[in-house]
Order: C-alpha cells, then sequence, then structure tokens
C-alpha cells in the first residue's frame, strides 16, 4: 500500500525528474549500442540507426516504460478529462440535451432517495434506537386489530417480562390550556415518568420527569421544542411557568430538544396521574379500558427482537389465562413487539417502494435514451475514431476514453438534478407526513449526496458502456473512405433500446393511469350525505365544564340560537364527530363491544363491535343523511324517555339480515337496553376511500360529547366561517374551537395523499414518456439521415413523398408498438405489487390499458411523424449526388 | 547471424534479470549483454522489453534503481535486487528448475 501511494506521489510531484531519468536511461542504451556497433566495423549512422532499432524506437519504448507505472493510469484519466471535456463544450447542443435529460432523471431519483433515506434509512434520534420496541395488542377482529392496553395490562407486561428494559406507555389526549383567559386545545402526550429516560432524550431547558413527579400532588409539564416556539415565543424563562388545565395548576419544568415525536407530534407532555381518564381508579381497574395506544420498551443488552416476542407471547398467555373473563378466547388476542423503527414507517412502506421503483424507471429511459444519443454520435466519429486507431490507439484506450466522456456528461446531469431536487422536496416531505411521523427528517444531506454521485456515475457507465461496447470499429472499411453505414448489429441494437425505453415509460404511464382511474373512482363514491355547503368545527368544552346532559344541552341551545342568528344560516346540528372531519379520518373508527338482544355471544367469543356517534335531534336533516326506515331523532328523546338508537344500513343487513332492526334491543355494556329507532343510509364519513362499517347513533342528550357543530348556510365562504366562530366564542369564550371547514375542503383533503401519489406517478410518467418520445424521434431523424439517398432514389423512381412519410412513420411505429406490447406485460405483473395503493380498480383494468395504449401510441406516432418530414425536404438530385 | 536462437518464455524475462541483477548491480544494457553472453548468445533478450520489465519489477518493489558512474565512466542508472527481490528470485528460480525438469523428462523420453 505504503509503495502505491509513493509511485502515485512520484508521479503527481516528481513527473519531470522521472521524464528525464527515463530519458537519460535510454539515451545511456543507444550510445553504448552504437559504440558496440561502431567496434563491430558499422559506419557511426548506420550504427545509431541499427542500436534504434534493436530497441524498438525511443518514443514507443518511453511510452511502453510509461504504461509499467501506476501513475499512468491517473494521468490518463487526466488527459481523458480535458479531452472530454472539450469535445463536450464543441457540441452544446449534444450535451446539454443529454445532460438535461440525465438531471430530470437523477434529480428525481435524488429527490425520492432523500425521501427514503430519512424516512427508512436514517437512524432514530434517540439513542440506540435500534433497541426501541413498539407493544402492540391486536385481535383477529377485523374492524380493529390494534387495540392498545389498559393500565393493568401494561402494569403485567412491565412486571412478567424477562427481556425488556424500562416498558413505558403514551397516550395521546387533547385539553385545553387556559392563559391569559383564553383556551386553548393542546395536544397533550400522556406518558409513564421514565418515558423520555427509555427513550434516551434529554431537554434543551430544564427537565424532563423525575419518578418524583408521580406524587399526585403537584402537576407538571414538559413542552415541545415547536410548541415552544410556536406559541411561547421561544421564552427562555418558560420553566416555571404555571398553566391552568383540567382545574389544576401545572408548572412547565422543561422544555424538549427539536426531536422528532413518535407517535404523535405533541404540545405539552405530562405524567400518567394528571390524566383525568387515566387516572381515575374505576378506569384503572377496568382491564377493558385500553386508552394507552403506545407502549415502549427498550431491549435488555443482547437480547433480539425474536426472543423479546417469544417473551411476551409468554407474558401474554399469563395475563389471558389468569383473566377469562376478560379475555375471551375466541378474540384471538397477542401482544407483539415490534422495531420502533419499522412501527413508525409501516404505511409509508408500499407508496414509497412504488415511488423508488418508478423513479428508477425513468431513470433507465433517460440512459436508454442518452445511449442512443452516444450511439448516432459515434456513428459520426467513425472516421475519425478509425484514423486514431490506425495511428495505434489502442482499442481499449479509446473505450476508455468514450466512457469517462459519459460519466463527465452524468455528472454534469446529477449535479443539475441536485439543483432542482430541493425544489420538489417541500412537496414530497408534505405527502410523507400523510404516512409517517418520520417525514420532517427528510432532507438532502450526506448520504443523499453520496448516492447522487453514486447513481450519477453509475448511470454515465451504463449509458457509455453500451456504445461502447458495439462493434463501430470498422476501421479498414471506414478509412478506405465508404459512407459509414450503419451496420446491422447496431440498428438492432438501437431499435431494441427504443423498444425497452417505450416499454418502460408506457409501464409508468399504465402505472399513472390506474391511479388516476382509482382516484376518480374514490372521488366518485357517494359520501352518503351532501357536503355541500356544509361547515364544520370541533368544540372543546374541556374536562371540568359541562359534564351533565343538562348543561350540554343549555350549550348546544346558547350556540345554536347564536349562529342561527348569522345571515346565510340554514340548519345547526352537533355531533360528537363531523364527518371527513380530520380528527375522525386520522383516527378511523372506533370500535365499541356491545351486546345484541337474542344473539348471546358463546363462550369464549369476543362480542361484537361498532363504531360510535353522538348526534342531536336536527343532525341527519342538516347533513341530509337519508331516513331509510323507522325515525329520526327528536328532542324527545332525552335523558328522563326510554335509551334509543339509530343504525345504518350496513349494520342493519350486517346484524339482523333477515329481520326489521326497527324495535330490536342492543347494549354497551351494563344492563342499559337501548332500543334501535331508525335506520339511515350508510355514509362514508371516514374518508371516501373507506367502506362503511357498522354505525350506531345515540341522541345527544342520552349519550353526551355532540359538542361539536355542522352548519348548513346558503353558500360557504370563509367569512361565514369567521362569524361562526365568533358566535360560538359569544356563547362561552371559554370553549375552545380548532378543525373548522367546510366539509367539501375536509373531503379534498382526506383524498390528498392518493391525489399527490396520482400526481408524482403521472409526473414520473410523463417525464418518461416525454424522454422516449425525444428518443423515438431523434432516432427516427437518424434513420432518415443515413437513409437520405435511398429515398432519394425512391423518390427519384416515382415514389410519392406521402408514401415515404408513411413508410417512415410505419417503422418507428411498430418499434413502438413492440415497446408497448411488452410495456403492456410488465403492467401487468408489476400493477400487481402495488395494488394496496388502488382503489376499486383491478391491476389489469382493460379500459385503463386501451386508453394508455392510444394515447401513447399517438404520441409515439407524432414523435415518429416530425423526423419523417424531412423527407420533403429530400431533393432526388442532390440525394443522388452526395454519393 | 546461423546461430540457434531462441525466443524467451513468457515471464522467464523477469527471472533472467533477477539472476543477472543478484551477481552485481548492473544498468539496462550491462542486463542485455550478460545475457546474451552467459547463453551463448542463444538468448538475444529483446531490448525493447528489457526497460518496461525493469520498469515493473521496480514498480513491483523488487529491483531499487540509483544513478552511479559506469565503466566507461558516464552516469548510468544502476538497478539491483532488493530483499523481497531475492525472495522472489528464489521462487522463480524453483519454478523454473520444477519445469524445466519435467519438461526435460517428456522431452527425453521421446
Amino acid at each position: 500500500m505504503a509503495r502505491l501511494w509513493n509511485s502515485i506521489l512520484r508521479f503527481l510531484f516528481r513527473r519531470p525528474q522521472v521524464e528525464r531519468e527515463l530519458d537519460a536511461e535510454l539515451q545511456y542504451h543507444v550510445d553504448r549500442q552504437t559504440e558496440l556497433n561502431v567496434e563491430r566495423g558499422m559506419a557511426p549512422a548506420e550504427a545509431r540507426r541499427n542500436a534504434l532499432i534493436a530497441v524498438g524506437g525511443i518514443e514507443p519504448l518511453k511510452d511502453e516504460c510509461r504504461e509499467a507505472r501506476v501513475g499512468r493510469a491517473i494521468e490518463t484519466l487526466g488527459q481523458d478529462l480535458r479531452y472530454g471535456v472539450r469535445v463536450l463544450r464543441k457540441n452544446p447542443g449534444y450535451s446539454s440535451a443529454i445532460i438535461l435529460t440525465l438531471a430530470l432523471g437523477i434529480g428525481a431519483n435524488t429527490a425520492i432517495f432523500s425521501l427514503i433515506y430519512g424516512v427508512f434509512l436514517r437512524p432514530l434520534p434517540y439513542r440506540d434506537g435500534g433497541q426501541l420496541v413498539v407493544l402492540h395488542q391486536n385481535t383477529k377482529q377485523a374492524r380493529q386489530s390494534d387495540i392498545g392496553f389498559s393500565p393493568l395490562e401494561v402494569a403485567d407486561c412491565a412486571e412478567h417480562n424477562h427481556t425488556l428494559n424500562g416498558v413505558v406507555e403514551h397516550h395521546a389526549m387533547t385539553f385545553l390550556l387556559l392563559a391569559n383567559n383564553n383556551a386553548e386545545r393542546v395536544a397533550t402526550s400522556v406518558v409513564s415518568v421514565n418515558f423520555f429516560d427509555v427513550l434516551g432524550v434529554k431537554p434543551l431547558l430544564g427537565r424532563t420527569f423525575l419518578p418524583s413527579d408521580d406524587n399526585r400532588t403537584s402537576a407538571v409539564l414538559v413542552l415541545s421544542y415547536r410548541y415552544w416556539q410556536s406559541h411561547q415565543g421561544g421564552d427562555p424563562n418558560i420553566v416555571g411557568r404555571v398553566f391552568q388545565m383540567n382545574n389544576m395548576a401545572h408548572t412547565v419544568i422543561g422544555v424538549l430538544p427539536p426531536i422528532p415525536q413518535y407517535p404523535v407530534e405533541s404540545d405539552v407532555y405530562m405524567p400518567t396521574w394528571q390524566c383525568p381518564f387515566r387516572s381515575n381508579p374505576h378506569n384503572i381497574a377496568n382491564r377493558n379500558f385500553r386508552l394507552i395506544s403506545h407502549v415502549f420498551a427498550r431491549l435488555k443488552p443482547g437480547v433480539t427482537g425474536q426472543q423479546a416476542q417469544n417473551d411476551l407471547s409468554v407474558v401474554a398467555s399469563q395475563i389471558y389465562s389468569a383473566h377469562p373473563e376478560t379475555y375471551p378466547a375466541g378474540a384471538g388476542l397477542q401482544i407483539v413487539a415490534d422495531p420502533l423503527q419499522s412501527d413508525l414507517t409501516h404505511d409509508a412502506r408500499t407508496a414509497f417502494l412504488v415511488l423508488l421503483a418508478v423513479a428508477g424507471f425513468v431513470l433507465l429511459v433517460a440512459c436508454a435514451n442518452v445511449a442512443n444519443m452516444m450511439l448516432a454520435r459515434l456513428l459520426k466519429l467513425e472516421r475519425e475514431l478509425a484514423v486514431r486507431i490506425a495511428l495505434g490507439a489502442g482499442r481499449l484506450r479509446i473505450m476508455r476514453q468514450l466512457l469517462t466522456e459519459s460519466v463527465l456528461l452524468s455528472v454534469a446531469g446529477g449535479a443539475l438534478g441536485l439543483a432542482v431536487a430541493p425544489l420538489s422536496l417541500k412537496m414530497l416531505v408534505g405527502f410523507a407526513s400523510r404516512f409517517t411521523p418520520r417525514a420532517n427528517e427528510v432532507r438532502i444531506d450526506g448520504p443523499v449526496l453520496l448516492f447522487t454521485l453514486a447513481i450519477s456515475i453509475a448511470a454515465g457507465l451504463l449509458f457509455g458502456l453500451l456504445p461502447a461496447l458495439t462493434p463501430w470499429l470498422n476501421a479498414g472499411h471506414s478509412l478506405h473512405g465508404a459512407r459509414a453505414t450503419a451496420t446491422r448489429g447496431r440498428q438492432l441494437l438501437r431499435a431494441s433500446l427504443v423498444v425497452a425505453q417505450v416499454a418502460v415509460s408506457f409501464l409508468l404511464l399504465i402505472g399513472a393511469g390506474l391511479m388516476i382511474r382509482s382516484f376518480h373512482k374514490m372521488g366518485a363514491e357517494n359520501p352518503g350525505f351532501d357536503p355541500s355547503h356544509l361547515l364544520a368545527m370541533r368544540i372543546s368544552t374541556g374536562f371540568s365544564r359541562y359534564q351533565d346532559s343538562i348543561s350540554q344541552r343549555t350549550l348546544r341551545h346558547n350556540i345554536a340560537s347564536k349562529v342561527s342568528a348569522i345571515a346565510g344560516v340554514r340548519s345547526v346540528a352537533f355531533t360528537s364527530n363531523p364527518p371527513f372531519a380530520p380528527a375522525g379520518i386520522i383516527a378511523g373508527p372506533g370500535s365499541q363491544s356491545f351486546e345484541i338482544e337474542g344473539q348471546p355471544a358463546s363462550r369464549g367469543a369476543a362480542l361484537p363491535t361498532v363504531d360510535l356517534t353522538v348526534v342531536d335531534e336536527n343532525y341527519f336533516q342538516a347533513v341530509r343523511q337519508p331516513l331509510v326506515e323507522g325515525r329520526y331523532f327528536t328532542g324527545r328523546d332525552a335523558d328522563d324517555t326510554p335509551a334509543v338508537a339509530i343504525v345504518n344500513r350496513t349494520m342493519a343487513r350486517h346484524r339482523w339480515p333477515n329481520e326489521d332492526p326497527v324495535g330490536k334491543r342492543v347494549n354497551l355494556g351494563g344492563q342499559n337496553w337501548i332500543t334501535i329507532e331508525g335506520v339511515v343510509g350508510d355514509t362514508r364519513e371516514y374518508g371516501l376511500q373507506h367502506p362503511t362499517l357498522d354505525e350506531l347513533y345515540l341522541p345527544a342528550d342520552q349519550a353526551g360529547g355532540a359538542t361539536s357543530l355542522v352548519v348548513r348556510a346558503d353558500a360557504t365562504a370563509d367569512a361565514l366561517l369567521q362569524s361562526v366562530r365568533a358566535a360560538v366564542h359569544e356563547a362561552d369564550p371559554l370553549l375552545a374551537i380548532d378543525q373548522v371547514n367546510t366539509l367539501e375542503r375536509f373531503e379534498f383533503d382526506s383524498l390528498t395523499p392518493s391525489r399527490l401519489m396520482t400526481i408524482l406517478l403521472g409526473i414520473f410518467a410523463g417525464l418518461g414518456v416525454l424522454i422516449s418520445a425525444s428518443g423515438i424521434a431523434a432516432v427516427m431523424a437518424l434513420a432518415v439521415t443515413q437513409r437520405t439517398h435511398e429515398l432519394g432514389v425512391r423518390l427519384a423512381l416515382g415514389a410519392r413523398h406521402g408514401a415515404i412519410v408513411g413508410m417512415v412513420v410505419r417503422q418507428g411505429l411498430v418499434l413502438a408498438l413492440c415497446g408497448t406490447a411488452v410495456g403492456a406485460l410488465a403492467a401487468a405483473v408489476l400493477a400487481r405489487l402495488a395494488s394496496t395503493l388502488l382503489y376499486a380498480t383491478s391491476p389489469t383494468d382493460l379500459p385503463t390499458y386501451a386508453a394508455v395504449a392510444v394515447v401513447f401510441l399517438a404520441v409515439a406516432a407524432l414523435a415518429c411523424y416530425l423526423p419523417a418530414r424531412q423527407v420533403t425536404a429530400i431533393d432526388p438530385l442532390s440525394a443522388l449526388r452526395q454519393e | 547471424m546461423g546461430k540457434p536462437k531462441s525466443d524467451l518464455l513468457q515471464g522467464t524475462l523477469d527471472l533472467l534479470i533477477l539472476k543477472t541483477l543478484d551477481l552485481e548491480p548492473m544498468h539496462g544494457w550491462g542486463i542485455s549483454q550478460r545475457i546474451q553472453q552467459v547463453s551463448d548468445s542463444v538468448l538475444q533478450v529483446n531490448q525493447g522489453s528489457l526497460y518496461p520489465a525493469l520498469h515493473r519489477l521496480e514498480e513491483q518493489g523488487w529491483i531499487t534503481a540509483s544513478w552511479q558512474t559506469s565503466e566507461n565512466n558516464r552516469q548510468a542508472k544502476y538497478y539491483e535486487l532488493t530483499r523481497r527481490g531475492r525472495k522472489q528470485l528464489a521462487e522463480e528460480k524453483d519454478n523454473w528448475l520444477r519445469l524445466s525438469a519435467a519438461v526435460g523428462r517428456i522431452v527425453g523420453e521421446v
């Protein structure tokens, strides 16, 4: 190794001396040989000549000696680079076309890779993030497989396992924080006191929680960095400030560093005892009170994920067999431990990998295009190369120089692509945040730059190697002045390149087509109510006021009378969960277990579950959800009248397939039997793409919690949103209002992930088509130029221009058709892998394939026709004279 | 000419150079002369391939070069064996002896 360095250093810094020594050494040899020859009786001139012949000439010998040195490789590279830059600068059109094509391909890949790296590959920003696991308690039931944990279950897991250190819990709540007589909704994480210690997070200011904070007397808060910045102005003296929450004074003890927060972005953190629900003794004692959504733990040193899983399975079966009444065997419960890393990115996997594959395909199309352009140029260079070979240049040397040129081009393309990639990053991060909390860690930094450099060089070698390896060295032929004619092999290579890039870009277009169709189908779903001119807002009363049905009724009445007074408001209604509202869409449907009268669950089987929504008596009419049977709620369904409910049509068919559900009774635990009074139409309130599930509606006066507002107006304008909001605060200034919007906009937002995915695929497919269309056009143009003579003969013999244009276009279209066929086959196979991204669309949806083929072939025909028109410019006479 | 002449086997040149330098440090021209004399002019070292071979051996660290005054009072580039070169020579010599003995047995039997 040291020797290698010495050689390189000597080459770099002592070249003149090395050269001088070489000269002197060979000169000495020739002189001595000359002297010897003279001694043997030759004339001095002849003696010298013979000596030179014996070594085969000084200059070639010197070159051979240099070849024996390591530094030689560097020198050659330098020469090739200088030559390459010169050649590329002399052909600016050619170079910039290639660089631009590659910049698009490499830029797209850089952007997508930064996404993949940030989400999947970047180490978690915690101490030894690889040791962190997330526990889930799952059931076999389809509706909601992850049911969370109750406090007793977490305690059991912590106590009985042998493989985990520090089992900590997390659940998210929304509380009202009172500051300056203003109620503010704060996203609150309720965590174990050792939560930050297990994750290994150190505070930016103050401290995190200590075991002594579990004292049940003085409430404390840790603020997230983002909340501290955005709502507390980054106040450096924030530690020690006191806020009112849940009727208690909460003291700020610390601020977190700007780390990504899992599993949710929260404003504040508090220990478990401060959560009014988590600390309620009834709830703590109830094994079915599964409020805790995430349990984190750290693997003990040396423990593998599989060992932890086996250990937890044992713990789980102990828990389940100790309490058979809580855990019916039929529920299929189990506790699983996933690495935190995969848990956080699980939802993003398919979409992101599809994007990566698609970006890779675009780059392949770009490479094929560039390879074709280089082949075409090689054709023009044939004579020059033949001359160089005849003058003694090695073939390997020329090949190396061609490769240097192509890598030079691709690195330039990569640099330009790197400049473009950040422009798309903001959109990509927004897109990623719909799938994973790690989206904020996406940025372009060292590893991404390395990736870009690597794919740039790889792309350069890929498209450079193809032309360099083709049989272009028909040297003698070219030198004799014969017109450079494309050999059959090379024509075949160029044709296959076109077919390949057509196939890949057709595949991309099919992908985009399937996404568009699936998105269209999603948007065309009937929501089951009329979202136009509806607006909604979430209103939170906090946990200290409006706790009984009478005060809630008064509040609703007050708000309704203020809001109804606004001009343009038609009707006002209340619900626990406005349809399409972000909170509901993120959380998904709930799963309240219930019992049907006359259909007792068999021993050991799990109870059926249902999503519950509480609505007031005006709700169904306000959102125009149709009544199928029975009756809507009325103002007489109050806390002193018999308990009633309404089910949706899906539930009616599901639970009472051959009976009339009206009059049937269910109960939600306890002995409070509820009579079903009506059946309403199905809605897709959790997002248009989510099929309707069983839904049970309860009246506001009997169930409570229906405090979110839905308003139907003559027209929806932002001004109206503002005045409704003001009216609510007029009724009670301490209500927290958020998620304010029109239902149409909520609906639009709920489709955003699919829309963005569709747009991204569309952009990539468009790029692919654009690039391969230009590839087809370039190849056809070259074909016409090369065949000028032949076409001239045909014209001279009386062929009409139109017929010749037709012939050229036909030949191009044959290539396009081959590519299309291959692409369609590939699409049929590959689209299946991504079928989870599709909605109600088969991966081999025939109409999509047909439509895409028509569009694609039209573009291909145009790409053939434009260069074929050159034919009309051929003058038969001059074409013939060319020879 | 008229003398029997033999082309050098591939790789033999390295062995001949190393062996020649084993006796004493020598410049390129001297090496070519020495090989020719010792082999009774049977082996004609192609002078065109001698120098690249010397440079290659130097690059490999088997020989080193220094400028010294030659027998005719001029500055010449003298090569000498390094320790690694001596080891290499011993190895190549063994190989060669084994090979030539084997070839000799086959040729002798016919």
